[in-house]
C-alpha cells in the first residue's frame, strides 16, 4: 500500500454545507476503493499565483490517505467530474505502508486530537476547582482507549 | 607574466570569490516543502524562473529536491509560472 497526499483547490464561492458535502463524497470514494483515509488539512481561501477559471482566489484543502494506484485514478477521475474543484494534485508520500501502520497512524493523529482538546480544556477551566481538573484527566484515558477496536477491522481487509 | 599574475589571482583586481555554501546541509531545521511558498520564494526570480545553484550555491542534492518543490508549488497554483517583470 502507498500513502498519497492530494491538494485540491476547490471554489472559494463554495457554501459551507456543500464544501461539506464534497469533501464527504471525496471520503467515500477512498473507503469505497478500500483505501485509508488519514487526516484532512484546511489552509483555507488563499489568493492564487495566477488564474485558474477566471478566478483569483480558492480554497485550498490537503488530503492525506493510503491506498493503490486505482484509487488514485478514481479519485482523480471523481475530481476532474466534480465543477466545485478546480485544481487538483496528488503527491506519493511514502511507497512502502501496511495497512496496520497507516490505521495505526490514523490512530495516533485521533489520540493527539483528543488529547489536544482535553488540553485545551484543562485550560480553559484551569482556574476552576481541582475537582474539576481531575475529572477532566480521567476523561482523556477513556477517550484513547474508543479507537482500540478499529484496528481488527483493518486486519480483516487485509 | 601578466597571466600568471591573474592565475594565482593576485595583482590590483583580483577577482575574489566567497565560497558558497548549501543552505539547506549548513540548516538540518530548512526543510524543503512545496506547501511553504514562501521559503522557495527565495529560489526563484521575480519572473518566476528558477534560481541556478552555482549562484544560490545550493548543492546538488538540494537543488534536485528544490526544484521539484517548486514545480509542484508552480501546479497548485502556489507558486507563478510566470511573475511579474521586475520594475
Amino acid at each position: 500500500m502507498r500513502k498519497y497526499e492530494t491538494v485540491i483547490i476547490s471554489d472559494p464561492d463554495l457554501q459551507d454545507q456543500a464544501r461539506t458535502e464534497l469533501f464527504d463524497k471525496i471520503r467515500n470514494v477512498i473507503t469505497r476503493e478500500d483505501g485509508i483515509f488519514l487526516y484532512l488539512d484546511d489552509w483555507g481561501n488563499k489568493k492564487l499565483a495566477y488564474e485558474i477559471n477566471k478566478k483569483l482566489r480558492g480554497h485550498y484543502t490537503c488530503l492525506t490517505y493510503g491506498g493503490t494506484g486505482g484509487l488514485v485514478k478514481e479519485l482523480e477521475r471523481n475530481l476532474g467530474l466534480n465543477d466545485d474543484v478546480m485544481k487538483f494534485m496528488t503527491i506519493l508520500l511514502s511507497t512502502d505502508v501496511t495497512a496496520q501502520s497507516l490505521a495505526q497512524e490514523a490512530k495516533d493523529i485521533e489520540d493527539a486530537k483528543t488529547a489536544s482538546e482535553a488540553a485545551a480544556a484543562n485550560v480553559d477551566d484551569g482556574e476552576e476547582t481541582e475537582k474539576d481538573t481531575g475529572q477532566e484527566q480521567a476523561a482523556p484515558e477513556a477517550e484513547t482507549a474508543e479507537p482500540e477496536p478499529a484496528e481488527p477491522v483493518t486486519s480483516v481487509q487485509n | 607574466m601578466y597571466k600568471d599574475q591573474a592565475q594565482r589571482g593576485g595583482g590590483k583586481n583580483r577577482f575574489y570569490q566567497r565560497r558558497k555554501i548549501c543552505r539547506f546541509c549548513v540548516d538540518n531545521g530548512m526543510e524543503i516543502d512545496y506547501k511553504n511558498p514562501k521559503g522557495l520564494k527565495q529560489f526563484i526570480t521575480e519572473r518566476g524562473k528558477i534560481i541556478p545553484r552555482r549562484i544560490t550555491g545550493t548543492c546538488a542534492k538540494h537543488q534536485r529536491k528544490l526544484s521539484l518543490a517548486i514545480k509542484q508549488s508552480r501546479q497548485i497554483a502556489l507558486l507563478p509560472f510566470v511573475g511579474r517583470p521586475p520594475q
